[in-house]
């Protein structure tokens, strides 16, 4: 079966041929088999932002590989390989188009990966039912706010949509940049829930950058630690299942010989 | 009576090169400076083909394809180059002043006597009569076409590129071709209205792109002004309003014995003045709220 996400010797650097030259990720090797649900957790600066965003094609890859579906992605902008991911943001308002209605930038998602022509309405009325239906899942009461401006919405309501746009063509790759660090912890755990909902009803790959030790255990089949641009720890299926904050504590001081001090992990 | 018909038609005729503009300045957040040279460029190419005798209509048409080549130019340039975009226009600008003087000959044609243009195909019309027609017709025709493009698959693509680039990439829109289509129709729309307005006034001149831009914004402007917040199509009917109505100010200056030749500092100036107006209402509304504030805390201590 082919690997629904393939990363193989992914290096990045930083100020490449100066004084200030940092190599962020060192040799990535990683494969996602279809329909795994990893959380990404690691301190700041350990690379997960810069493995996401080659990923995702928003930073051009210095040496390595990225296959999605088995297809060579490493060299396609982020435009072109938006057929295979859907992708939400940590800033709620990076995922939509403040100006356009709601149904709009959903109708905007329906055709991600599509050629766009002039002939056909962008919204189509045939669809607002099936939009509809999708913005209840939802639970947020969104359903009826079909032609309100997105930006007119609160930043948990936007994010929701985010992700449903992300989701309403069933990537084959969810990419989930900490898309909740920016909400308040009732709005996250919202958000949190109808992403395991969503990921779990269309059986999506995901990988999901997270900050919160506690969601990383919760939610997802596999847990990847990064840690100076390389993975430190890669647990699934039951030992994942099973692992506490504590027990990922120590593995993660037994693995790289050193405490995992950074506040922001820790604290969540 | 005439002062209001003459506004009419040219305000008609500004409107659909602001309407240009628009495209640019508020769908990209782009000041794009090409509109200077597409004005002429528009002109020139109609003038040139009407004085070989080319069917006026044909001419007009060749005028909006040309503008909508300068567009492409610009929005090359701007996207694929990376030249910001203030820059790219001034480059096309100058560049077109000499193809412009290229494709005339000499720094301006006349279209007066026997030649045909779209306002002697109506003859039975005076000439501010025709031009208000024509005016008319054409600009119900961009707005109606605008309206439905933009609300097509790849115009409601393009909206969002303006509206928030990384999010449309994301959802596999390809902004660079996005923006380029926008600054070709924007461009187009420009050399519409200098094809039109070389037939209505009975001349092309190479310098009578000067001012394009700073017309076009004052007209948005007053529009956005005057009425906020509105639909994309409504937006575009009031920027016909808008540009009458900035047509008949200028109007009444000239009328009052202002110099023609002091008049592009009036442009500059009032286009800085209605610029500041978003700006004023603001501070007048704030200082209107703090006295009132002021009044009722004092008569608050005073209880």
């Amino acid at each position: 079966m082919t690997n629904a996400l393939e990363l193989r010797k992914l290096h990045q650097f930083f100020n490449q041929g100066t004084v200030n030259e940092r190599h962020v990720l060192k040799g990535i090797d990683l494969k996602l088999a279809p329909g795994e649900f990893v959380a990404v957790i690691g301190g700041n600066g350990a690379g997960k932002s810069t493995l996401l965003n080659s990923i995702a094609g928003s930073l051009p890859v210095d040496q390595g590989q990225i296959k999605i579906e088995g297809e060579d992605v490493t060299y396609e902008t982020v435009a072109k390989r938006a057929r295979l991911i859907g992708r939400v943001f940590q800033d709620p308002q990076m995922g939509t188009a403040p100006l356009l209605t709601v149904e709009e930038n959903l109708s905007l998602a329906l055709l991600r990966g599509q050629k766009r022509n002039c002939w056909s309405f962008g919204v189509k009325k045939k669809q607002r039912q099936f939009l509809q239906e999708q913005l209840a899942l939802l639970n947020l009461g969104l359903e009826d706010r079909l032609s309100a401006e997105i930006g007119l919405l609160s930043g948990g309501q936007r994010q929701a949509i985010t992700l449903l746009m992300a989701t309403l063509q069933n990537p084959a790759l969810l990419l989930l940049d900490e898309h909740t660090a920016a909400l308040d912890p009732q709005t996250s755990q919202i958000v949190m829930t109808l992403t395991a909902q969503l990921v779990a009803e269309k059986q999506l790959t995901t990988l999901m950058i997270t900050h919160n030790m506690a969601d990383a255990l919760k939610f997802g089949n596999r847990l990847i630690m990064l840690d100076q641009g390389q993975i430190a720890i890669d647990v699934a299926g039951a030992e994942k299942a099973q692992l506490t904050v504590p027990d990922l504590l120590a593995l993660f001081k037994h693995k790289s010989g050193q405490d995992l001090t950074d506040d922001r992990v820790l604290l969540s | 009576m005439d002062l209001l018909i003459s506004s009419l038609s040219l305000g008609l005729l500004w409107s659909i090169m602001a309407i240009g503009v628009y495209l640019t300045f508020r769908i990209l957040d782009i000041a794009d400076m090409t509109a200077e040279g597409s004005f002429p460029l528009g002109a020139a190419i109609t003038a040139r083909q009407i004085v070989a005798g080319v069917n006026p209509w044909v001419a007009t048409l060749s005028g909006f394809l040309a503008g909508c080549l300068a567009g492409l130019i610009s929005g090359f340039m701007h996207t694929k180059l990376k030249i910001p975009a203030l820059l790219t226009g001034i480059l096309t600008l100058t560049g077109l002043y000499s193809v412009n003087l290229l494709i005339m000959g000499q720094s301006n044609i006349s279209l007066l006597g026997r030649v045909k243009t779209v306002i002697s195909l109506l003859p039975d019309m005076s000439t501010s009569s025709a031009a208000i027609l024509i005016g008319v017709v054409v600009l119900a025709l961009v707005i109606g076409l605008l309206v439905v493009f933009f609300n097509t698959e790849v115009g409601l693509a393009a909206r969002a590129v303006g509206n928030n680039e990384e999010m449309s990439a994301a959802n596999g829109i390809n902004a660079d071709n996005m923006k380029i289509i926008i600054y070709m129709i924007s461009n187009g729309l420009i050399a519409l209205a200098g094809s039109l307005m070389a037939q209505i006034n009975g001349y092309a001149d190479s310098s009578m792109g000067i001012g394009t831009i700073v017309i076009a914004l004052a007209a948005i402007i007053i529009a956005e002004v005057l009425v906020a917040n509105l639909s994309f199509g409504m937006r575009l009917v009031t920027i016909v309003g808008g540009a009458i109505i900035y047509r008949l100010i200028i109007a009444l200056v000239l009328q009052w014995g202002v110099d023609p030749n002091n008049l592009r500092l009036f442009y500059a100036l009032m286009l800085a003045l209605f610029l500041s107006v978003p700006l004023l209402q603001k501070r007048i509304g704030q200082r209107r709220r703090r006295q009132k504030n002021i009044a009722e805390m004092e008569a608050d201590q005073d209880d």
